[in-house]
């Protein structure tokens, strides 16, 4: 019975890390919509999604913590999943006495430090510190800078071989600080978990601080049977979160992950996963204060949970966030930067999305405050007017889902046209790249002086800024440059041009 | 160098260079004999595939374009993420018709492809090429990467001189180009010379450095397609080339074919005239190609057959 428990888990874990990392390599075209599904079944994702209106993924979350504890942090989390498979490997280079886990004490103080870190400024509506410790965001820049940069140079070598049946693919989502910021928190990861299995998890990361409160009072629990118990030791030794006290024959709850290992193992049947609600109240618990202290976290950390829940979603505070001139564009689906700051986690899903590859991660463009987020640059190519799946793919509600209609009329930026700068006005030439690229027409040719040239004219008001005319513009200064709209949109529709159908029965030579 | 190897290299390239206009000529003979048919074929008032097959037979056939065993690239427009409807991109059914027409004729394989505007993969699959190339039994080409092109060339260029043509064109037997007819807001049309731009990597720099002249310089390449056929069945005659709505095409169900890049394009632009006004001296790129020897936009003097289905 534990044995099917603790193989399910592994597996179905194993499923989980690899779908979501295959989702950041092929997230785009066809793979969207089921990725997509999968990535919102993570916690941090969740909760931001629940103030996007989308409640499913986060009421699965937290009744399946309260059933059966932190599930989340041993089968859904690809970071904790990555934990347990490096700490698998580094086992193959451990002597047997040193694969062997020991009891440690709980850091609770540095835990709620970081919690604090993290949560205060969330409720206050500043998701920046979250940005750098939610886990799944982690793992989406690691898939997204590693995996899906080692799948492209993979490809593009088979590519070399088979170059009729696959196509060469450029990584274009390259920003060197939060690739070395990826790679710092991977390096980290690695030597926690090949140390000290789930340390990270129970001291630093905050997701798993928030639901080991929670799984304190969940249904289902290990419980440790006192008088069967002969103090073997071996759940103790397979205890990766270390938190099987044998002292006094207690699990702390808060920091145990679910994993099935204990039970497993135990060859007494002293360890069991039951239903435990009702034993905590009773008496078996020798430690009476025990039981109501741990209903008592649970009760704040839902407490916190729900208060940062109602504070952002009221958006009472607007606290003085720095307003320095804003030339970032954010994707559409953004709605604003601000509500792109208040919800975006940079997992940079849209950016491993994009067909286009014209979406990065900003350095400075929206602020210290918009560190890492995704940001358009038309450097490489322009935003698809046919395409919406950015919005799509988002799972935190950072960018809300948007219909091809809508997306068509969503103004991220508005084009500035330079007269000065132009081909057209420079070297006495045709040009008309922008009016070609233009999907709306906000760019039209007209007649420029005396000459038999055609010059562009700019009309802001049908511009959806989505870059062709800046990326095509071929002067050495852009002629054309989109300059970000703070707030996105709704831009007007494009006008209709009806034209008398000709009827034609000569060939006119 | 050394002064002998020098003289080698020299004596080599000069036999190199000799064969090479040995051979064109060749070539040109070759098409002067076959070309007793038509210069120009103009066909209206069909399906793509129905006044394909007319303008091929008097043209002499696709057997006298392409051989037995000869590997053959079809380049159409295939430049915007956009349906059939829109007419941003050649009919699909005329390009079909085309590819199976080719592998009838023989040919080793057929392969077609376009440097797109808009995201490739959309391009190649919205505009129905993509299915309609597959179908018919050829392949497309990746053309999104610079990696496929190389650097050719061209001495007869005015501005344009040299330039990364698409390695498809490069290693293929013969060409076919296919473009739609199209208004253009930097070229004023696009036609068959302007589809030259879906051949090439850089495209900036035609825009930089005078497009008309750049379009006309392109088309002195040494590697000529031996046949321009122009889909007309939609044309776009507002808001091209990538177009904004259906208001933007009108259907005119014609096809043109010629050897001659200019004198086809001339006639599609005379016939485009009708349904909205566009003069000849407007569309730069036609004269500065007659200049450049390419071809002739005198096409009164050529020998022309109109058929109306």
């Amino acid at each position: 019975m534990y044995k099917f428990l603790k193989n399910t888990r592994v597996v179905l874990s194993i499923i989980f890390l690899v779908v979501i990392s295959l989702s950041f390599v092929y997230l785009s075209k066809d793979g969207t919509t089921l990725f997509a599904g999968f990535l919102k079944f993570q916690f941090v994702p969740s909760v931001l999604g629940l103030l996007a209106g989308s409640f499913i993924a986060f009421l699965v979350l937290f009744i399946l913590t309260l059933l059966f504890g932190r599930i989340y942090c041993s089968v859904l989390c690809p970071v904790g999943v990555l934990q347990d498979v490096i700490t698998k490997i580094a086992c193959r280079f451990k002597t047997k006495k040193n694969r062997r886990f020991n009891y440690d004490k709980p850091k609770n103080i540095l835990r709620y430090i970081v919690l604090a870190i993290v949560g205060l400024p969330f409720i206050f509506g500043i998701t920046l510190p979250l940005v750098f410790l939610d886990p799944y965001s982690n793992y989406g820049r690691i898939a997204n800078q590693l995996f899906r940069k080692g799948e492209i140079l993979l490809n593009n070598q088979l590519a070399n071989f088979f170059p009729e049946t696959l196509y060469h693919k450029v990584f274009t989502g390259f920003v060197l600080g939060s690739f070395l910021f990826s790679v710092v928190f991977l390096l980290v990861v690695v030597v926690m978990s090949s140390l000290r299995g789930r340390l990270y998890c129970n001291t630093i990361c905050p997701v798993g601080t928030i639901l080991g409160m929670i799984s304190r009072i969940s249904l289902f629990k290990p419980i440790i049977n006192k008088e069967k118990c002969t103090t073997c030791r071996m759940c103790e030794f397979k205890c990766k979160s270390q938190c099987i006290d044998l002292a006094t024959k207690e699990i702390d709850h808060s920091r145990c992950v679910t994993c099935f290992n204990c039970v497993d193992t135990c060859k007494f049947g002293a360890v069991k996963y039951r239903y435990s609600f009702a034993a905590s109240k009773s008496s078996e618990s020798s430690d009476n204060k025990e039981p109501k202290r741990g209903r008592r976290e649970a009760m704040i950390a839902m407490g916190l949970i729900g208060t940062a829940l109602a504070t952002r979603a009221f958006d009472k505070f607007q606290f003085g966030q720095a307003k320095p001139k804003i030339v970032g564009i954010a994707p559409p689906g953004a709605k604003s930067i601000t509500h792109l700051k208040k919800h975006c986690t940079s997992c940079h899903a849209c950016i491993a999305a994009c067909p286009n590859g014209i979406i990065k991660p900003a350095v400075m463009e929206y602020g210290i405050d918009g560190i890492m987020l995704p940001v358009l640059n038309f450097k490489d190519h322009f935003c698809g007017y046919e395409c919406n799946i950015c919005s799509q793919v988002c799972p935190n509600g950072a960018l809300l889902p948007l219909t091809k209609e809508e997306k068509q009329l969503t103004q991220i930026g508005k084009v500035e046209f330079t007269l000065e700068k132009c081909i057209v006005h420079t070297d006495g030439t045709d040009c008309g790249a922008c009016d070609e690229h233009c999907p709306t027409k906000a760019i039209t040719m007209v007649p420029y002086g005396d000459t038999s040239l055609f010059i562009p004219s700019v009309n802001q008001s049908i511009c959806i800024g989505c870059g062709g005319c800046e990326y095509i513009c071929p002067s050495k200064e852009k002629a054309m440059i989109v300059h970000a709209n703070e707030i996105h949109v709704i831009a007007q529709k494009p006008t209709k041009e009806e034209q008398k159908k000709v009827k034609v029965d000569e060939f006119g030579f | 160098m050394e002064r002998r190897n020098f003289i080698k290299a020299a004596i080599l390239s000069s036999i190199a260079g000799a064969i090479e206009l040995k051979s064109s000529n060749l070539f040109a003979k070759e098409s002067v004999v076959a070309s007793k048919e038509n210069d120009l074929v103009a066909v209206m008032g069909g399906e793509p595939e129905a006044m394909y097959k007319k303008a091929i037979q008097a043209m002499g056939g696709m057997s006298t374009f392409v051989k037995r065993g000869q590997k053959v690239v079809v380049k159409p427009n295939i430049g915007w993420d956009k349906k059939p409807e829109l007419s941003a991109n050649t009919n699909p059914l005329l390009v079909a018709a085309i590819v199976k027409d080719c592998l009838n004729a023989g040919a080793s394989e057929v392969v077609v492809f376009d440097h797109t505007c808009d995201e490739w993969q959309s391009c190649y699959k919205n505009s129905g090429i993509e299915d309609a190339v597959k179908n018919a039994g050829g392949r497309m080409a990746f053309a999104h990467d610079e990696k496929y092109y190389k650097n050719v060339a061209l001495p007869k260029g005015v501005r344009l001189k040299e330039a990364k043509f698409h390695e498809a064109i490069l290693n293929c037997d013969v060409w076919i180009n296919v473009p739609v007819l199209k208004n253009h807001g930097g070229a004023k049309m696009s036609i068959a010379m302007k589809n030259f731009m879906g051949i090439v990597w850089d495209r900036r720099f035609w825009h930089s450095n005078d497009l008309q002249q750049c379009i006309a310089d392109c088309t002195t390449f040494n590697k000529m397609p031996v046949l321009n056929i122009v889909d007309a069945y939609r044309i776009m005659t507002q808001n091209g080339p990538k177009g904004k709505s259906i208001e933007d095409v009108q259907v005119a169900k014609a096809v043109f074919m010629s050897r001659d890049i200019v004198a086809v394009d001339t006639a599609a632009v005379k016939f485009f005239n009708q349904f909205k006004e566009m003069k000849m001296e407007d569309v730069g790129h036609l004269a500065l190609a007659e200049k450049l020897n390419v071809g002739t936009t005198k096409i009164d003097n050529l020998k022309v057959a109109k058929f109306k289905i």
